[in-house]
């Protein structure tokens, strides 16, 4: 209640605030002041409303879905804050929280600025208005109680107190694929527990938990990092957004460009601190997949990066021809695209048509909430085009000179009509799949590499390259060091890695030609402007990062090996020796594999653990980093050795017998032991036991055999029924069917051999890829504040 | 502005090109009729359910797993896949699988699986 209380203000506040903007814009006097206001009482409401969120989170309080649905009482504090964020609603509702602390930043930096203010954010808000629609307290939000629609709760999260409550028993069901039972949590039954005095939340006092593969540092991190660029997103189209409202294009590029950076640095550290997850934590065997979720991020930062470039264009022109500036329409479509983009990737990852294609696994929303993003993707993306469309013949501009070939300004274009198109492919690839439609992986690293490959030359040139025209005999001069430089490490590197793929060639060539060209120029201004570094960093970033892709991507190794207990077993140089396995946290089981190299021994101890929440197996990498590769290993598959080896397996109803070799087996019954019906609804440990009665030459023998679960752990305890015949239960089911697998142990028993399956991988300059993000990040880091700087030192002229 | 649309629109069409070209080669299609995907020369994604009735075996000796499928109007798939067991492919009823038929089987690169109930969310889980 409290909850929707807030938000309810929230959207409330968020309506008056963009007609209050919309006046002053309109020129009425006083209501930039009251708009003001409410901004900060729609900010304050979102900031109560999260904090609630969180304090119901971490009080445990399950009577609302989001927290049974995504928290349980045994997570670790840092994750029981994330699980804020662990499922839709209240993703969003953390978009908004960084949108509204955003938004208080635009506030600040559009008032200095002439009459900004009001028409950035009159825009800005509207994006918030938006947001706060869909997790209104009409639909499913965060604050929704667990009641509101039908839903099965486990009976193992329900108070064993309890369960004997007489009307409880007609909504109780049992889910006979795996034997578990749930109370149908309506209006109803918390109607009739509450007549008893009980509530809710003594009824239900754990929840379902938070994914296991969200269970990790990273999820502390990533999450909220892509969701600071998302909200930060809607800044640059809100400036532009603006500027076709005043139709006035003299400032908006200078303006932007800070933010369209910081959108740039936040999403593009987001995208790679998620590839650093996959990589090094899930085991999702590299750092890019090319799957839908990756691609739809991945996009709109495409698209940012080409806008920063085609707006330093503008703004250079504006400064020195005085007019509006060249590539205006292309830098106001870049901005709106950027926005839009965002919501599009927000769609497909939230509206559930992707279900069938992606790893990262969704939950259809409902109806509503896709037609609503639909309609909000929609109604932004006609914004942008029909506002464009209206101010086209005044974005019509003559200039007096064309970009000369030899023209940084060509350069600068050429490179983001690549961009464009790298991004337009993988947009493509990625939507296809609503059309019934896919792609192999293949078709994105055929297509991206040629791309690659134009974008490094272009790195390399552009900076060889002056404003207006160069004297082609200058750059044949100033590109002869690069030129020898990268030649003579490319010929290195092709023999000593032995690299024999021309394209491949050609990128490396040209990255390191890149390399050259920035570094040297970053060392020739070290002295003179520092401040002004940011873009040679960037690009000496993104030209490391291309090497190791090209290492990584290119030259990998992988082999799936196994390792017999105490067998020395060599795959890429490496011998690997599987020593044993630890026990930790109760139920998750590290191998410890002991990697000797030249002598030097290390130990790697990857871990294999089923998650109870869905008994799915999770097996977690571990890896040797070095500089030039990373030795990594994923688990597949651990084998005690034991039930293997010639096994049988029979499946017998109650009653029936059923020949195996010289044996008569026959299912007399199951034997309860006292409290069974009980440990089974509170899933406590129980045993179960099956008696059956084996005869051989017509001499009959009873044996029990039984099966303990606690739990999702079923262990059998094997049975000799015979001097060679060895019985455990492997399966049974509600129908009073068991399945019995029978070894047959032959007079050559041989011990049991435990083996570890793995996956060894060597993948080389996996390093650079990190190294070269990491000298990005920093280069836009300094261009902001060098951005920011210019425009300071103007404003005080 | 000559250089500009020159320079651009050779990059354009070049790209559009090969992106038509590269389509045409690694474009998957979904099918859900078995008769079709047997015929089918191409990599395909096949959905269908996978049939119970029928054990899956487990082949550590090769590592491979194979199972049999159905289709909606009863035709059988058998599936190799080169890997092992996807994790919850005891709960799975609906399966998702990419790959080619050859010589009576068909071999699977990738493995996705759906574990619908009417108790809980679906869960999918993929393997390649």
């Amino acid at each position: 209640m409290i909850g929707n209380i807030f938000l309810f203000t929230a959207l409330l506040a968020s309506i008056y605030t963009i007609v209050l903007y919309y006046l002053d814009f309109k020129g009425y006097q006083n209501s930039k002041k009251l708009a003001r206001i409410g901004y900060h009482i729609m900010t304050i409401s979102v900031l109560f409303a999260s904090l609630y969120l969180l304090f119901i989170i971490i009080t445990h309080q399950y009577q609302f879905k989001y927290v049974y649905s995504y928290s349980d009482n045994t997570l670790p504090l840092g994750l029981l804050i994330s699980s804020f964020f662990a499922g839709q609603e209240g993703s969003i509702l953390l978009w908004i929280l960084f949108a509204v602390i955003i938004g208080l930043f635009l506030m600040e930096y559009t008032s200095k600025r002439a009459d900004l203010e009001s028409r950035v954010m009159m825009v800005f808000v509207f994006t918030i208005f938006f947001l706060l629609i869909l997790i209104n307290p009409l639909f499913d939000n965060p604050f929704t109680y667990i009641w509101a629609s039908e839903k099965f709760v486990n009976l193992k999260f329900v108070n064993q107190d309890y369960l004997n409550l007489p009307f409880l028993q007609k909504f109780i069901f049992q889910d006979d694929s795996n034997s578990t039972f749930f109370v149908k949590v309506t209006a109803d039954l918390v109607a009739l527990l509450e007549k008893d005095g009980i509530r809710i939340n003594d009824f239900i006092i754990n929840g379902v938990g938070m994914n296991a593969l969200l269970q990790n540092f990273w999820m502390q991190i990533h999450p909220p990092f892509l969701f600071i660029g998302f909200a930060m997103s809607a800044v640059p189209f809100s400036f532009a957004i603006s500027a076709l409202m005043k139709n006035d294009y003299q400032t908006w590029v200078q303006d932007s460009l800070p933010w369209l950076l910081g959108v740039a640095l936040v999403m593009g550290a987001a995208i790679m601190l998620g590839g650093y997850w996959a990589y090094g934590v899930l085991g999702w065997g590299g750092w890019w997949g090319w799957d839908p979720v990756e691609n739809s991020s991945l996009v709109p930062w495409i698209i940012a990066v080409a806008g920063i470039h085609t707006m330093l264009v503008q703004k250079r022109s504006i400064e020195k021809e005085g007019t509006s500036g060249r590539f205006v329409k292309t830098n106001l479509i870049l901005s709106i695209l950027t926005y839009v983009l965002i919501l599009y990737s927000t769609f497909l990852t939230r509206s559930g048509v992707l279900s069938d294609a992606s790893v990262h696994s969704f939950v259809a929303p409902g109806k509503i909430i896709f037609i609503i993003l639909l309609a909000f993707l929609s109604f932004f993306f006609l914004l942008g085009l029909i506002s464009i469309a209206i101010r086209w013949k005044y974005l019509e501009v003559n200039f007096i000179y064309e970009e000369n070939i030899w023209s940084r300004e060509l350069a600068l274009f050429t490179a983001t009509v690549t961009l464009l198109g790298s991004a337009a492919i993988i947009i493509f690839g990625t939507s296809l799949p609503i059309f019934g439609n896919t792609v192999d992986i293949s078709f994105y690293n055929k297509m991206t590499l040629p791309l690659a490959i134009i974008m490094a030359f272009l790195n390399a040139i552009s900076f060889v390259l002056k404003w207006n025209k160069t004297p082609f005999k200058q750059i044949l001069q100033d590109l002869k060091n690069p030129t020898i430089f990268s030649m003579v490490f490319t010929i290195a590197i092709v023999l000593l890695g032995s690299v024999y793929d021309g394209l491949y060639i050609l990128l490396i060539l040209f990255s390191l030609m890149a390399l050259y060209v920035n570094s040297i120029k970053a060392i020739q201004i070290i002295r003179k402007r520092f401040s002004a570094m940011g873009v040679y960093f960037a690009h000496i970033g993104i030209s490391i990062f291309i090497l190791g892709v090209i290492g990584n991507g290119g030259y990998s190794k992988q082999n799936q090996i196994q390792l017999p207990k105490g067998e020395k077993v060599e795959v890429f140089g490496h011998n690997l020796t599987f020593i044993g396995f630890e026990v930790f946290d109760k139920e998750k089981y590290r191998f410890n594999v002991e990697i000797e190299k030249n002598g030097n021994i290390k130990n790697l101890s990857p871990v294999m653990f089923i998650v109870e929440m869905d008994n799915s197996m999770m097996r977690e990498p571990d890896m040797e980093a070095n500089i030039s590769y990373d030795f990594y290993i994923s688990p597949i598959s651990y084998d005690d050795g034991r039930n293997k080896a010639n096994a049988e397996i029979l499946e017998l109803t109650k009653g029936e017998t059923k020949q195996f070799d010289n044996l008569q087996i026959r299912f007399d019954s199951f034997k309860f032991s006292e409290g069974f019906m009980e440990a089974m609804q509170s899933g406590e440990k129980m045993t179960i036991i099956a008696k059956i009665i084996v005869a051989e030459n017509g001499k009959e023998n009873e044996f029990e055999i039984s099966q303990i679960i606690e739990k999702a752990n079923r262990q059998s305890i094997p049975q000799q029924i015979t001097e060679n015949h060895i019985a455990q239960i492997v399966g049974l089911n509600a129908m009073g069917q068991i399945q019995l697998q029978i070894n047959k142990s032959d007079s050559q028993i041989t011990v049991p051999k435990q083996i570890l399956t793995v996956e060894a991988s060597l993948k080389p300059f996996v390093s650079l890829i990190w190294i070269g993000v990491t000298i990005m990040s920093i280069g836009f880091i300094f261009s902001i504040m060098y951005r920011i700087k210019e425009f300071n030192k103007k404003s005080l002229n | 502005m000559k250089n500009k649309y020159i320079f651009g629109g050779i990059i354009i069409v070049l790209f559009f090109a090969i992106m038509g070209y590269l389509f045409t080669e690694t474009n998957i299609k979904y099918e859900n009729d078995f008769q079709k995907v047997i015929k089918s020369a191409k990599i395909v994604k096949v959905t269908g359910s996978w049939n119970k009735s029928k054990k899956y075996v487990i082949d550590t000796k090769n590592n491979e797993f194979s199972f049999f499928m159905n289709d909606d109007s009863g035709n059988e798939l058998k599936v190799v896949y080169k890997g092992t067991i996807p994790n919850n492919f005891d709960h799975a009823t609906s399966v998702v699988v990419t790959g080619k038929f050859h010589n009576g089987v068909f071999k699977a690169k990738d493995i996705l699986t759906k574990c619908p109930s009417k108790y809980q969310d679906t869960q999918t889980t993929k393997n390649s």
